[in-house]
C-alpha cells in the first residue's frame, strides 16, 4: 500500500473546490447576470494559461470515520497566467462564498497577490467582487478571543502601496465592492467597473443607520457617481467588455518598472497627413472644437480601430487622458477638451493629469500633449475646490517628469496652468491657430486696460480695438521666429513630425528604466 | 419613453436652437450655451422628438441640470 489514498484525496479535494458555493450560488450568480470568478479568469486568459496558486487551501470537513466529507475552498481564486502570450497575476474574490468577504485561507491568498507580483515583476489583475470583514470576524475567530497579527508582521497595505511603483496593476469590480476589497479595486492604475457593480466604503444599512440616508447600493456607489468621482477610470457594457479593457490597457505597458514598454509593428503610414486637420480649429475663438478627433487623427489606426485608449472620461473631463501607439511605440496623451468649460484645469481635472503623469513615469511612457488651455478654472466653486493647490501640484508632476514629452500647441496656452502641459524639456509644435500669454485677452483686457476704455468716447469700440491689437501679439509666429518653439508647423504635419521625434527621443533613452520616485508635491 | 437631456457644465443659454415637437438626430443641436467665453451646444444623446425644454435664452444652467426631454417611443 503506497500513497495512492491521498493522491485520490487530493484529486477529490481540487474538485470540491472547482464547486466554488455549489451548484445553487452559483445558479445564483448566474441568475444576477453575474459570471463566477473561475469563468472570469477563463475568460481573461489565454487559454489553458492559468496556473493556480493554492488552490487547495480551504476548511475540510470529515465524518466520524475521519473520512472527507466535504471542502470550503478559499473564497479568493489566485494564479498566474497569460494573456496575449505574456505574464501576469490574477486574482479575485469568489462571491458564491459567503459574497465574497473573506474567509481565512481567502484572506491569506487575497494578501499574496501583492507579494507575488512584487516577487516575480508581473503585472497585477485583480477581479473584485464581495465585501469586506464582518464585525463578528471570521467564522475560525468567532470560535475564540480574536488574538489579532502578532506585531512584527508586515502590514498588507504595504505590498498593496508598493505594486503601484513596481507593476501595472489592473482591476475590475463586476458586483457589489466594498469594504477591504474597494481599497484595493483602487489601488491600481486602471479600474473598470461594470453598469451593475457599485463600489462602497459601507453599504446602505451603514449609511442608514449612522447618517439617515436611505440609499441603494446603485446611488450610493454605481456608475453614476464614481466615474465623476475618480474612483473608477472607466465603464464596462459588461463583464467581457471589462476584461477586454483591462488586456488592452496592458498592451500598452511594460511587464514592470525595470522595463520598456513593448514597440509593435505599425502599419499605419508613419507620413499620414491628416487634410481634416488643417481647419479643424474654428478661426472664430468662441466656437469649440472636438480635440479627440485631433488625437485619432495623429495617433496610430490598428486596422478600423484607434490605438487611442482612453481612461477617466468622466472625470475633470476638461482634460482627456489615454493611452496610445505611435509608429507601434506606447504614448501616453493628454489634451484640453475645450467642450467643458474651455478646457479649464478644474480640481479635478489637476488631479487627473498629477496621477496620470506619475503613472507615464512610472512605466517609461513618451507623453503626447494637445495643448487648448484658457488656464485654471475661475470663480466661487474653483475656490472652494482648492484648485490652485491641486493645479500647482499637476504642474510640479509634470516637471518632475523624466521621459520625453511633446507638446502640441492647438490653440490656448494661458496662464500658470499653461506649464502642466510642457515637460521639463519639450519638444513644441505649434499650430498656426496657437495663441499664448499670460491670460486670454478675452477676459485680460477689460482689467488691465479698465481705465482707458473707460475714458474713451467708444468704450466697446475701444475694447474691441485693444483685444484685436493684443490678439495679434499672442500669434505663434514671433515664437517661431524667436525659437521658443520648435516649429510652427501645417496641422497636417503633426504626425510626422512628432513621430520623427519620438524615432531620436527614444533613441536617446539609454540609462537603464528603474522606479519612479518623485518628491512631495503642493 | 422620455430621456432627459442634461448639460455636463455650467453657463448662460446662449440660443434655443430646436423646438418642441422638432424630430432629431442623434447629436442634433437642441441648446448653445455660453460657458467660459465659449459657445458649446448640448446635443440629442439619440434619435427622437424633442418633447419638452426647461430652459430659455440667458437662464442660467447649472452641472447635471436637466435642460430639455426627448421622447425616443
Amino acid at each position: 500500500m503506497g500513497w495512492d489514498k491521498d493522491i485520490d484525496e487530493i484529486k477529490t479535494r481540487r474538485a470540491l473546490a472547482k464547486q466554488q458555493g455549489g451548484a445553487e450560488a452559483v445558479a445564483r450568480q448566474h441568475e444576477k447576470g453575474r459570471l463566477t470568478i473561475r469563468e472570469r479568469i477563463d475568460i481573461l486568459l489565454d487559454t489553458d494559461s492559468f496556473n493556480e496558486v493554492g488552490e487547495g487551501a480551504g476548511v475540510p470537513e470529515y465524518d466520524d470515520a475521519g473520512q472527507l466529507t466535504d471542502f470550503q475552498p478559499a473564497n479568493f481564486v489566485l494564479g498566474f497566467g497569460e494573456i496575449g502570450g505574456r505574464r501576469v497575476i490574477v486574482g479575485g474574490e469568489d462571491f458564491t462564498l459567503k459574497g465574497g468577504s473573506p474567509n481565512p485561507a481567502g484572506l491569506r491568498k487575497s494578501v499574496y497577490a501583492e507579494q507575488l507580483a512584487l516577487k516575480f515583476k508581473v503585472p497585477l489583475i485583480r477581479l473584485h467582487e464581495g465585501g469586506g470583514g464582518s464585525v463578528g470576524g471570521t467564522a475560525q475567530e468567532k470560535k475564540r478571543r480574536p488574538l489579532g497579527e502578532p506585531v512584527f508582521t508586515t502590514s498588507r497595505f504595504v505590498p498593496l502601496a508598493e505594486t503601484l511603483g513596481h507593476v501595472p496593476v489592473a482591476t475590475a469590480a463586476l458586483g457589489p465592492v466594498a469594504g477591504l476589497p474597494a481599497a484595493r479595486l483602487v489601488a491600481s492604475h486602471f479600474s473598470v467597473m461594470t453598469e451593475n457593480a457599485a463600489v462602497l466604503i459601507a453599504g446602505p444599512q451603514v449609511v442608514k443607520r449612522a447618517l439617515g440616508h436611505d440609499l441603494t447600493k446603485e446611488e450610493l456607489g454605481g456608475p453614476q457617481v464614481h466615474l465623476k468621482s475618480g474612483a473608477i477610470d472607466n465603464l464596462a457594457s459588461d463583464e467581457e467588455d471589462a476584461l477586454r479593457q483591462i488586456a488592452r490597457f496592458l498592451s500598452y505597458l511594460p511587464d514592470n518598472a525595470w522595463a520598456r514598454p513593448p514597440r509593435l509593428s505599425c502599419s499605419d503610414p508613419v507620413d499620414r497627413c491628416e487634410d481634416a486637420l488643417a481647419n479643424i480649429v474654428p478661426k472664430d475663438r468662441r466656437q469649440p472644437f472636438q480635440m479627440r478627433k485631433v488625437i485619432t487623427d495623429v495617433v496610430d489606426r490598428e486596422g478600423d480601430a484607434t490605438s487611442f485608449f482612453e481612461m477617466s472620461r468622466k472625470y475633470g473631463p476638461s482634460l482627456i487622458t489615454g493611452l496610445a501607439r505611435l509608429n507601434g511605440h506606447s504614448v501616453g496623451v493628454i489634451g484640453n477638451d475645450c467642450m467643458y468649460y474651455a478646457g479649464a484645469m478644474t480640481a479635478a481635472a489637476a488631479q487627473k493629469l498629477r496621477r496620470f503623469v506619475d503613472f507615464c513615469n512610472s512605466f517609461h511612457l513618451p507623453v503626447l500633449s494637445f495643448v487648448d488651455e484658457p488656464g485654471f478654472m475661475i470663480g466661487p466653486d474653483s475656490e472652494a475646490a482648492g484648485t490652485i493647490r491641486h493645479g500647482t501640484a499637476a504642474i510640479s508632476a509634470v516637471l518632475q517628469s523624466r521621459v520625453p514629452w511633446a507638446s502640441v500647441q492647438v490653440q490656448k496656452a494661458f496662464g500658470v496652468a499653461a506649464q502642466a502641459h510642457f515637460g521639463p524639456d519639450s519638444y513644441v509644435l505649434s499650430w498656426p491657430s496657437a495663441a499664448s500669454g499670460a491670460l486670454p485677452v478675452e477676459g485680460g483686457v477689460a482689467v488691465a486696460f479698465a481705465r482707458e476704455i473707460a475714458a474713451a468716447p467708444d468704450p466697446a469700440a475701444r475694447q474691441k480695438e485693444l483685444e484685436e491689437m493684443l490678439a495679434a501679439s499672442q500669434s505663434p509666429f514671433p515664437r517661431a521666429e524667436g525659437l521658443s518653439v520648435h516649429e510652427i508647423i501645417d496641422p497636417r504635419e503633426t504626425r510626422p513630425k512628432l513621430a520623427a521625434w519620438l524615432e531620436l527621443a527614444q533613441a536617446a533613452q539609454t540609462d537603464p528604466p528603474a522606479p519612479f520616485m518623485a518628491t512631495m508635491r503642493p | 419613453m422620455k430621456v432627459k437631456v442634461t448639460s455636463e457644465i455650467a453657463g448662460q443659454v446662449w440660443k434655443v436652437v430646436a423646438n418642441v415637437g422638432d424630430a432629431l438626430a442623434a447629436d442634433d443641436v437642441i441648446i448653445i450655451l455660453e460657458s467660459m467665453k465659449m459657445e458649446i451646444p448640448i446635443l440629442a444623446p439619440r434619435a427622437g422628438t424633442l418633447a419638452a425644454l426647461h430652459v430659455g435664452a440667458e437662464d442660467m444652467v447649472s452641472e447635471d441640470q436637466t435642460v430639455a426631454e426627448l421622447d425616443v417611443s
